[in-house]
């Protein structure tokens, strides 16, 4: 199986965009779009660009990339066992974990469950929520009930708790948010033990942007207090270590920050002036690390995640060159939308 | 032989506002399988709305069925209307009250639960506060600058809110566990009181209210704390009046609820494949037999009393993907559909094999378990559990009845050989016999997956296929032509020459065919085609040889019998039955269960695949009752 999933990854790993692809995409006259998109995998993105086929996708461009994407992974998962499988499924959660948030959101504002459902992403196999039960409570406490009696009751329950002190919208979304990084890095625990140092940086690198990128906002942008930010991040053995982070939250400025991060990471970030900006320059270091990692004799496990780091990436990058020909932005906009792409794909 | 009943396409146009009631006569008819409609000119989705308000319905009546456990047969009068879209929204508009006031109800009985908990555990924090001796005056007083609370947390949190208060100079100190709930005292400057309200909140602390009769005298506060409970009993006692009443009061139109809701179904149904519409018009689309026709227009008739246009249309090529396969298979037969549904379903025009599946399962089952004791066994044990296994009994009564007669037929009861002469030839005695039987078996069920095969092939216009193609008749001359040489070299046959000449004709047209349907470079090309024929021919033969199972199995029930008879000859007379008996049990459950699977990897692995690509669509009829 093992042979199985490294040559799959190779085959995979072909369909990346290069960068100089990305910008040919930009430059791309309409009539070749659908081509270039199909030539890198992605015939579900295609559709609406290729006119011969006339066919029509009702779903948004967001819904299918994500479906790309677990497409993709449901290849990857196939030929897994054990905690790999378990890792690479929960990697996946993270969407259904959007769906959560989109429910709960719409209960708030009393929005009919047709069309809630019709904002979901589709999960396919993946999906573990009965979308259809949920979207029918009558109110987010019921909702939450609900959602508690499922598969990811854990994390529900202390966002609910969360939700009940506060009654804050905000409260419920970072919750939610921090009880699943912190459920991946569970996961991802024996992963680290069974395969070290690849799939270890790769986890790092993620987390460490995470909690980095959350600390700014909550601290800067929220101007949350340092307890409370700490409090809200996700709970690692990282580089970035709680009593690192505890400090890092006590600084009083994004440039405080900076200066206290590792050496390292400061050479790196040295003239980032917004969180955008950091979170641009730390996911590139994340791809170049998951690049090697992918390129490298790494076991699967860790290679495939690497692809689909790397996958999402690429994806979000096609996104907002499709979006921004859609809207008819100029070239000079949509290469400057690359660079700031956003942190979530939802 | 079972086929497919031939379709029509059908367009129904109707007013939109009788939508519901054409959805409802179309129902009733019982064989129209909606379909979504294509009429470009039609832009407005005029059941959109009823389709979103009857499922909303449909989700209130479900959760409140769950709560008064109506779940009884509905009767459904045969004059019976469906709702109109505003008397649908009405009945949403009740059900929604009506759970809402359920809800209320749920959510008052958590919270006095909720609230007794708390109860009981202030009483034992008060126990645990007296012992430590903490005057709680004193420290929970309000103008002090250490600002303390009691509360509690789950105790997963305790270490990061501890390490996160650290940070504003607060400490928290655990005093007692309860569940997954840590309790504990938080103390910190009061300045700062301000600045943990939020984490506090985030990490889902609940204070404890402390009132004023536990900062006092114990007694007094044993004393609130009993007057607390008492008034909680009360509360329970008259919390839910709705939801304990609920089959009483609402009990008779929740029904008429549930009976109107069955009646909307089909047009909500239908609204799902897509009902398309402009102007006060709705066009349903689906499928129908062609020979029902008739008695559809005699239905609508009947209901719509001409207000309709009923557009039938022949299949057109473009159909091929999406046309429903209806067949009817006669009563015995249906046990066995399951089966080959599990595959998968067969396209329109495919040939379906639900009745060669249901002969040569229960062939293959007796040939490999054939005993007349065992095979009684099952039959009985079948009929037994009658009730739990519904139709599916008669797969289980079929198969013993064929064990039985192939135990006839190899002379075995519970193994002995001796009490039954064989009928036909001994397993035990004549094991090339039965081997040569298998494989002879094999390739005619070979031969007959490939006639299959070209004979759908042809049917779905891929004549190509059909003639050249591995399965195709290219891949059936090969394959009879290998026959015919290993025959010849056994010396059962003498036709080595004309079987040389078909194997060979065969192989080149397969490798032409795999030549010509391959794209890509001059060397790739003459990779894939040498790959392709070559596994081929693997293929086939590999395949017959699986037929040696069957023999395999019926030697396989022997030995096992002759084993269990060595270990019990061993034994005393009491060791000797228990032991015949418990080996006898372990014969038909492991064996039997072995045997049934193989039988079945049988069909899908050495037959299905080659003929049946199971990806046609199951006609599913309009229905008014939930299937």
């Amino acid at each position: 199986m093992s042979a199985y999933l490294d040559t799959r990854v190779s085959l995979y790993a072909g369909r990346l965009w290069p960068d100089d692809a990305l910008t040919a995409l930009i430059e791309a006259p309409e009539g070749t779009v659908a081509e270039r998109l199909i030539g890198h995998g992605l015939p579900q993105l295609a559709t609406g660009y290729d006119r011969a086929s006339g066919a029509q996708d009702p779903r948004s461009l967001e819904q299918r990339i994500i479906a790309q994407i677990l497409d993709e992974t449901r290849v990857l998962v196939r030929p897994q066992s054990g905690a790999a499988r378990a890792f690479l499924t929960f990697w996946t959660a993270r969407f259904e974990m959007s769906n959560v948030k989109t429910m709960l959101r719409s209960k708030m504002t009393n929005e009919r469950p047709a069309a809630i459902l019709a904002r979901l992403i589709p999960m396919g196999t993946f999906g573990r929520l009965d979308n259809q039960d949920l979207a029918h409570a009558e109110d987010i406490g019921e909702l939450l009930r609900r959602l508690e009696a499922g598969p990811y009751a854990g994390i529900v329950r202390r966002a609910r708790r969360a939700f009940e002190q506060s009654r804050d919208p905000f409260s419920l979304d970072a919750a939610l948010d921090r009880g699943y990084y912190e459920g991946l890095v569970q996961r991802a625990q024996p992963l680290e033990e069974a395969v070290g140092a690849p799939f270890r940086s790769l986890m790092a690198n993620l987390i460490d942007r995470i909690n980095l990128v959350w600390l700014l906002r909550y601290r800067f942008n929220y101007g949350l207090p340092p307890a409370e930010v700490y409090y809200l991040l996700v709970a690692s053995h990282y580089n970035l270590s709680g009593a690192r982070l505890r400090d890092l939250a006590a600084q009083d400025s994004l440039e405080a920050v900076l200066a206290a991060l590792p050496a390292a990471w400061q050479a790196r970030l040295a003239g980032a002036t917004d969180v955008p900006d950091v979170f641009a320059r730390m996911e590139h270091v994340a791809a170049e690390q998951a690049l090697r990692v992918l390129r490298s004799r790494a076991p699967g496990i860790a290679r495939a995640f690497a692809y689909l780091i790397l996958r999402e990436r690429d994806l979000r990058a096609v996104r907002a060159v499709l979006r921004g020909r859609h809207l008819g932005l100029p070239d000079d906009d949509i290469r400057l939308a690359l660079r700031r792409a956003p942190a979530e794909l939802n | 032989m079972l086929r497919a009943e031939p379709l029509l396409r059908i367009q129904l146009l109707v007013l939109a506002s009788e939508a519901q009631d054409a959805a409802l006569a179309l129902a009733r008819f019982g064989v129209f399988n909606p379909a979504p409609c294509r009429e470009t000119a039609l832009a407005e989705s005029p059941a959109a709305a009823y389709r979103e308000a009857w499922l909303e319905a449909e989700a209130r009546l479900s959760k409140l069925q769950e709560e008064c456990g109506d779940t009884g047969p509905l009767n459904l009068p045969a004059d019976a209307e469906a709702p109109s879209l505003a008397d649908l929204q009405e009945l949403n508009h009740w059900l929604k009250e009506v759970w809402k006031d359920c809800l209320d109800c749920h959510g008052n009985e958590a919270r006095i639960e909720d609230a007794r908990s708390h109860l009981g555990t202030l009483e034992d924090t008060l126990a645990k506060l007296e012992g430590l001796n903490v005057n709680l005056a004193y420290l929970l007083r309000p103008d002090s600058l250490l600002s303390a609370s009691i509360g509690s947390l789950p105790g997963a949190e305790l270490k990061r809110v501890t390490e996160a208060l650290s940070m504003t100079g607060y400490l928290v100190s655990r005093f007692d566990q309860a569940g997954e709930q840590v309790f504990a005292v938080i103390a910190g400057p009061r300045s700062r009181r301000n600045e943990v309200r939020g984490l506090l909140a985030q990490a889902g602390w609940r204070e404890l209210p402390v009132p004023d009769e536990l900062r006092t005298h114990p007694q007094a506060a044993r004393a609130w704390l009993e007057a607390e409970r008492m008034r909680l009993n009360m509360q329970t006692g008259a919390a839910c009046q709705v939801r304990d009443g609920l089959r009483e009061q609402f009990g008779p139109r929740l029904h008429e609820a549930r009976l109107r809701l069955a009646l909307a179904r089909p047009l909500a149904e239908a609204a799902q494949a897509g009902i398309l519409g402009r102007g006060g018009l709705a066009a349903l689309s689906g499928w129908i037999p062609r020979r029902q026709l008739d008695e559809l227009r005699e239905t609508l008739d009947a209901r719509l009393h001409g207000r309709y246009w009923l557009d039938p249309r022949e299949l057109t090529a473009g159909d091929a993907a999406e046309v429903p396969s209806l067949v009817r298979y006669p009563g015995w037969l249906k046990p066995f559909v399951p089966l080959v549904k599990s595959y998968g379903v067969p396209r329109y025009g495919e040939f379906d094999p639900a009745l060669p599946f249901a002969v040569t399962y229960l062939l293959l089952f007796g040939a490999m378990f054939g005993d007349i004791g065992h095979g009684a066994a099952i039959l009985l044990l079948a009929l037994a559990f009658a009730r739990r296994l519904g139709q599916m009994v008669w797969i289980g009564v079929a198969a013993g009845a064929v064990s039985m007669l192939f135990g006839f037929f190899y002379g075995s009861v519970f193994g002995y050989e001796d009490i039954v002469s064989p009928r036909w030839l001994s397993p035990l005695h004549d094991p090339i016999r039965v081997l040569t039987i298998a494989v002879t078996f094999g390739v005619s069920f070979i031969v007959f997956t490939l006639l299959v095969n070209v004979r759908n092939k042809w049917a779905a216009g891929r004549g190509g296929e059909a003639l050249f193609d591995s399965s195709g008749l290219a891949g059936l001359a090969f394959y009879l032509g290998a026959v015919g040489v290993l025959a010849s070299l056994a010396g059962v046959a003498d036709v080595a020459q004309t079987a040389w000449i078909l194997a060979g004709l065969g192989i080149a047209g397969v490798a032409a065919f795999k030549w010509h349907e391959t794209r890509a470079g001059l060397g790739e090309r003459m990779l894939v085609t040498f790959i392709e024929t070559l596994e081929t021919a693997i293929n086939l033969f590999s395949n017959t040889l699986s037929f040696m199972r069957v023999a395999a199995f019926s030697l396989n029930h022997v030995a096992l019998a002759l084993a269990v008879f060595t270990l019990a000859h061993g034994l005393g007379m009491v060791g000797h039955g228990v032991t015949l008996v418990l080996g006898n049990i372990v014969i038909i459950v492991l064996e039997g269960g072995i045997v049934a699977i193989q039988a079945l990897r049988l069909m899908y692995y050495e037959g299905f695949s080659r003929f049946f690509s199971g990806d046609g669509r199951e006609f599913v009829p309009l229905r008014i009752e939930k299937a």
